[in-house]
């Protein structure tokens, strides 16, 4: 067999040079050099926010946002409608005094919310036996499945084979066995929120109707709200507005499973680095080091954070179609091993999207309207990458980063109902407390919308109208 | 002992000086690009393969040694080809060739002579090869490897990794007979 050839072939091409990609050395020393000197700073960041998860990792985790959820909405609609009752009071008083009447309606809005929490706190008792129960036949499975990775590691050389395939279904039954009682744990989120708000608006209904208005009161109130609506009339000619928002979507998610894994779905392998001869590998220590340990994987996605601009357009007196643009950033984090020894990736993916919504006012008062609103949301990632960081013995290894290439478009429909007050002559500010669901984009990214596609959000924002 | 070039520029890269390391990309940029060029087709993951080899060169510059002149080249280029293969292997259905074709027979005792072809051809046939022939025949041919290490590296048989290897033997022998006859062709 003659491959003296091929040695030619070597000896021909050895000092052959390719065009170098542009702008790839800018790019490296933007890693090197550039960030290096602020990743320090935001690494101490990053750590702070890992800590903060960990500790979120515990069962009680859902509930307790959830409290935050449900005495946030409490407290917003309270303020809202205490907030907008003391304006009248004002108003019929004719007084100047605006202190003390707040201070009086904090107080009342902080003891409704907080008669809610007790509310809702006796709901999510049965919700947390049901989870605990869930958690402790995920524990079982756990210990089943990690004496197996041990009894396969034992194996050597076979590891990989052996664990990918006790994996990998384990894995899928896992999954499913979370996205259930993910899945439930929203349905009783979005019922208690139902129960709270419809509780809220009751007893907001019968408080009016408990206070004892004298008649010249009540005629004094008639007149101002004639009044009022006359300006409000006047006002609502069509106006453009242009809003601020930025969006706070419900809680964020995390999954634990036994064994190691990434986030694009490939598992790690020993013989992969067996033949490098450059050093010590980080992955390689982060194998060795865990090879006798119980090693899990967790998925943690961040509360996706929006930022936007929108234009709205009044329809007349009720209506109103606004559209505009608006920046999500989504990322999710992911670590496999044990706490000193682990895999920990990073994805982070932006999205720019139109959202398109119809609004229609439902009361106007004074400065406050009550509106209801409805819409879809197109949004397209514009970019995302892969951030995996190696830890040996609490220190950092080694980094790699990597750009996604699939960019996804993300179509979403909301509804929400929202208070907008009025501060100055053309700006306001509002909350929409709402409901959005996510549809499957049919990608491959794994994004806290594939997680929980329907998910609770509140949005806050200022709106400037342009006339 | 008088340093050389290629010792000094080592000593200022462990300092991690930003005018050493592009230096160091300015000098052997090129070559890397041709490395990963021949296991990696796409140019944004050849870009981006590029700039994860340099983010681990930047890291593990404490662990080379220097042993004589050309080590560092040496060292650079197997740290790219092992960021290269890391790259193939994350986009695993690159390696699953199958295993269904016949092996050529192993008459063609002629020597393909390609003095005439230029490096730039001959990249563009390599380039060519399906992924998984390709991978084996560069670890093979520009590696070094036997057939024992590639099959560990790719976690395929040793058979397989001999049988792809020539299978993309035959193929670029076949390339290069095809080239030369239009070649030929061209001037009659």
């Amino acid at each position: 067999m003659n491959n003296e050839w091929l040695n030619d072939l070597r000896r021909k091409m050895e000092d052959h040079t390719e065009d170098v990609p542009d702008g790839l050395w800018k790019n490296i020393r933007e890693e090197l050099f550039v960030e290096n000197e602020e990743k320090k700073g935001v690494g101490i960041g990053l750590a702070a926010n890992d800590l903060k998860a960990k500790e979120k990792v515990t069962s009680t985790k859902g509930y307790r946002s959830l409290f935050y959820r449900i005495a946030g909405v409490a407290a917003v609609l309270g303020i809202f409608f205490i907030v907008g009752k003391m304006f009248d009071f004002n108003f019929e008083n004719k007084t100047s005094n605006l202190i003390k009447p707040i201070d009086n309606h904090k107080y009342e809005s902080s003891k409704t919310s907080s008669n809610h929490q007790k509310l809702s706190g006796k709901k999510t008792d049965t919700a947390l036996q049901n989870f605990s129960e869930r958690r402790n036949n995920l524990n079982t499975i756990e210990i089943n499945n990690s004496n197996q990775i041990f009894v396969a590691k034992a194996f050597g050389k076979m590891v990989n084979k052996v664990r990918n395939q006790i994996d990998n279904p384990f894995l899928n039954t896992l999954d499913q066995n979370q996205n259930q009682s993910e899945k439930s744990n929203n349905q009783n989120t979005i019922q208690k929120e139902e129960i709270t708000i419809a509780e809220l608006k009751e007893s907001e209904e019968n408080q009016p109707d408990n206070e004892l208005l004298s008649k010249e009161e009540k005629g004094w109130k008639d007149k101002l709200e004639e009044e009022k609506l006359k300006i409000t009339n006047k006002k609502s000619k069509k106006v453009w507005m242009v809003s601020l928002l930025t969006g706070n979507a419900s809680a964020n998610s995390t999954e634990q499973f036994p064994g190691y894994a990434t986030l694009n779905g490939t598992t790690y392998s020993l013989p992969e680095i067996r033949n490098l001869e450059m050093g010590e590998d980080p992955l390689m220590s982060i194998l060795l080091a865990n090879q006798d340990k119980k090693v899990d994987a967790k998925l943690k996605h961040k509360t996706p954070v929006t930022f936007g601009a929108s234009l709205y357009y009044n329809l007349g007196k009720r209506w109103g179609i606004g559209t505009g643009i608006n920046y999500t950033k989504l990322s999710s984090e992911l670590t496999s091993g044990t706490s000193s020894n682990f895999v920990g990736s990073e994805q982070t993916i932006h999205y720019v999207g139109i959202p398109v919504q119809v609004n229609y006012n439902v009361i106007q008062k004074g400065a406050f309207t009550g509106y209801i609103t409805g819409g879809g949301t197109v949004e397209k990632a514009v970019s995302g990458n892969i951030k995996t960081q190696y830890i040996v013995d609490g220190t950092v290894k080694e980094e790699t980063k990597e750009n996604i290439s699939e960019k996804p478009v993300q179509v979403s429909v909301n509804g929400a109902v929202g208070l907008q007050l009025k501060i100055i002559k053309n700006i306001g500010i509002y909350a929409e407390p709402g409901v959005g669901y996510h549809f499957n984009d049919n990608s491959s990214l794994n994004t806290i919308y594939k997680e929980k596609p329907l998910n609770f959000n509140l949005k806050f924002g200022i709106r400037v109208s342009l006339d | 002992m008088e340093e050389t070039k290629e010792q000094i520029l080592v000593n200022r890269l462990l300092k991690k000086e930003e005018t050493a390391w592009k230096e160091l990309f300015e000098v052997y940029s090129g070559s890397l690009t041709y490395v990963c060029s021949r296991y990696v087709i796409d140019k944004e993951d050849v870009h981006d393969v590029l700039q994860n080899s340099f983010m681990q060169m930047f890291r593990s510059i404490s662990s080379f040694e220097y042993r004589g002149n050309g080590s560092l080249k040496a060292w650079i280029t197997r740290i790219v080809v092992n960021e290269s293969l890391k790259h193939i292997k994350q986009n695993k259905s690159l390696i699953t060739v199958s295993e269904d074709f016949e092996i050529p027979d192993e008459t063609e005792d002629e020597e393909p002579d390609f003095e005439e072809i230029s490096q730039q051809t001959i990249m563009q046939m390599i380039r060519s090869l399906p992924d998984g022939y390709r991978t084996v025949f560069n670890l093979y041919v520009f590696e070094n490897k036997s057939h024992k290490e590639i099959a560990e590296i790719l976690e395929i048989a040793e058979n397989s990794s001999a049988s792809q290897f020539h299978r993309a033997k035959a193929m670029l022998v076949k390339k290069i007979k095809e080239y030369k006859m239009s070649k030929t062709a061209q001037y009659e």
